[in-house]
């Protein structure tokens, strides 16, 4: 997995890459709320908003073809979200309030994805931790964004070995078998490396309390 | 089974002053397994010891039993071991399982245990292999200012002793770059830059020359050329431990079956091949005559 897979373009030196961390987020967490706010089938405000956010994107200088990429991988799961409107009510309606919940998890995640692009990741940790939230919560963010990357390419590792010895096309049942089998591992050797980073965490003088971030 | 030859050229390189002082140790993997078997040896201030041995021999579990890691158990001194498992009392077991420890392993004639943990923990420090492992903050700048925030410094003397660990392991002005943004190389280096930076004593270095391509790793041999602390380095490269090390030990089966000087204990063929070794090429090819470092 590129190291960059979450913030590609958060080095940038747009006007909005300058602009302080915590005012940045607050104005993301402003939209969020305004979005989720926005009545069912408010169309001029999501259309307003939508312009709102993709301007702020095109002048972070975040390619185009970047953000479709990324709206395809949540496509899937919103779409099937949103039909679970219409399909509970016998495609007897609910097809506006589908449209909205489109709406408002594209436009929510496009604010988060001009967020990421435009604050480094530790940055953005500081200003969570200045804004007052909690330790625990902005130490697990940032573990989670540390070793999100070192388990994926682990994933690939693995997945490249089983490839390597998989010598015909295997049928669904058996690819099932093997990828749970592999994913079992995964976790165990998540968990055995945690104990170790556990352990390296002690070793250079952790009693239970995270160092304030610089 | 200590080799004679090795026993006694081992008396010299012994220091007076003693920085670590392992004694009897034993312990066992909770699957019922002996990783170590009455472990005995002692490492003098400034001394640099390597620790050599098959895959398996127990080099991790040792290390880290220095820094309260791990906890063993002294075995009793008038029983005696015959062959695999050692005679531990039973209840002996139980308190080590408790972390109750009689002075298996001293450090600076403080006995390991969970209550001396932290204060052990000042002076050794530990490398481990995996630097993902050890690597956990999301700057390199972070990572080595976590162990000087943990000993509770003031900001000034933190920055300083980040700023002196970068420059030593020749990585100024990456502060404020992710480790995931750096070579292999390079966060082995910032490893060693984050347990520099707490200035121990003792460094325990776990395989640091694993996976380096061969400027890489002769960066780190001058790195720990330079650097003052007595050190105990578990490392399959024998080329490095004759090139840093004046004594080396031996642990096979979770046992110490040497201790002497390096050249002595890594040109014996047989001890060499019995311990599922060999003898450094550079001894084979007849170029290295001396274990004297920096020659």
């Amino acid at each position: 997995m590129r190291a960059d897979f979450l913030d590609r373009y958060a080095r940038g030196n747009t006007v909005f890459h300058r602009l302080n961390p915590r005012t940045k987020l607050l104005l993301v967490l402003l939209i969020v709320i305004g979005v989720l706010l926005t009545p069912v089938g408010a169309w001029p405000v999501f259309g307003c908003l939508a312009c709102g956010v993709y301007a702020a994107l095109v002048i972070a200088e975040i390619p185009t073809k970047y953000i479709l990429q990324r709206i395809g991988l949540l496509l899937p799961p919103v779409l099937g979200l949103a039909l679970s409107a219409p399909i509970s009510r016998g495609f007897q309606g609910g097809w506006e309030l589908a449209a909205t919940i489109t709406c408002r998890s594209l436009l929510t995640f496009s604010a988060g994805l001009w967020l990421v692009n435009t604050t480094p990741f530790e940055t953005l940790l500081g200003a969570m931790a200045r804004l007052g939230l909690p330790n625990r919560f902005v130490e697990l963010l940032a573990f989670m964004y540390r070793y999100t990357f070192v388990v994926f390419d682990e994933l690939a590792r693995m997945r490249t070995g089983q490839r390597s010895r998989t010598f015909s096309k295997p049928g669904l049942f058996a690819l099932w078998i093997s990828n749970a089998s592999l994913l079992g591992m995964l976790l165990i050797r998540s968990l055995n490396r945690a104990e170790r980073i556990h352990g390296a965490m002690c070793s250079r003088g952790w009693t239970g309390r995270m160092p304030e971030q610089s | 089974m200590t080799s004679p030859a090795a026993t006694a050229s081992a008396q010299p390189t012994h220091s007076r002053a003693t920085i670590l002082k392992v004694d009897r140790l034993s312990y066992r993997y909770s699957s019922g397994q002996w990783a170590l078997a009455d472990v005995s040896f002692e490492i003098g201030l400034r001394e640099v010891v390597g620790l050599v041995g098959p895959n398996g021999a127990g080099k991790t579990t040792l290390l880290m039993h220095l820094n309260g890691l791990l906890f063993g158990v002294q075995r009793p001194m008038a029983q005696s071991a015959v062959t695999g498992v050692p005679p531990v009392a039973p209840a002996a077991i139980a308190a080590g399982s408790q972390g109750k420890t009689g002075g298996a392993v001293e450090v600076l004639g403080l006995a390991v245990s969970p209550a001396t943990a932290p204060e052990v923990r000042r002076i050794v420090g530990l490398m481990f292999q995996d630097p993902d492992d050890q690597l956990f903050c999301p700057t390199v700048g972070d990572d080595v200012a976590f162990g000087p925030k943990n000993l509770g410094f003031p900001k000034d003397e933190i920055k300083r002793r980040v700023a002196e660990a970068l420059a030593g392991v020749g990585l100024t002005g990456f502060e404020e770059r992710s480790p995931l943004q750096l070579s292999f190389g390079e966060r082995k280096r910032v490893c060693l830059a984050g347990v520099l930076a707490c200035e121990p004593d003792l460094l325990a270095l776990d395989e640091p020359s694993s996976n380096l391509d061969p400027r890489s790793r002769r960066g780190l041999i001058e790195i720990l050329r330079s650097c003052r602390a007595a050190q105990l380095i578990a490392t399959h490269d024998l080329e490095m431990i004759l090139d840093l090390c004046t004594r080396v030990l031996v642990l096979d089966g979770g046992r110490i079956q040497a201790d002497g000087r390096a050249f002595e204990i890594l040109s014996d063929e047989h001890l060499m091949r019995t311990h599922g070794l060999e003898v450094p090429l550079s001894i084979q090819l007849g170029g290295r005559k001396s274990t004297l470092p920096g020659k």
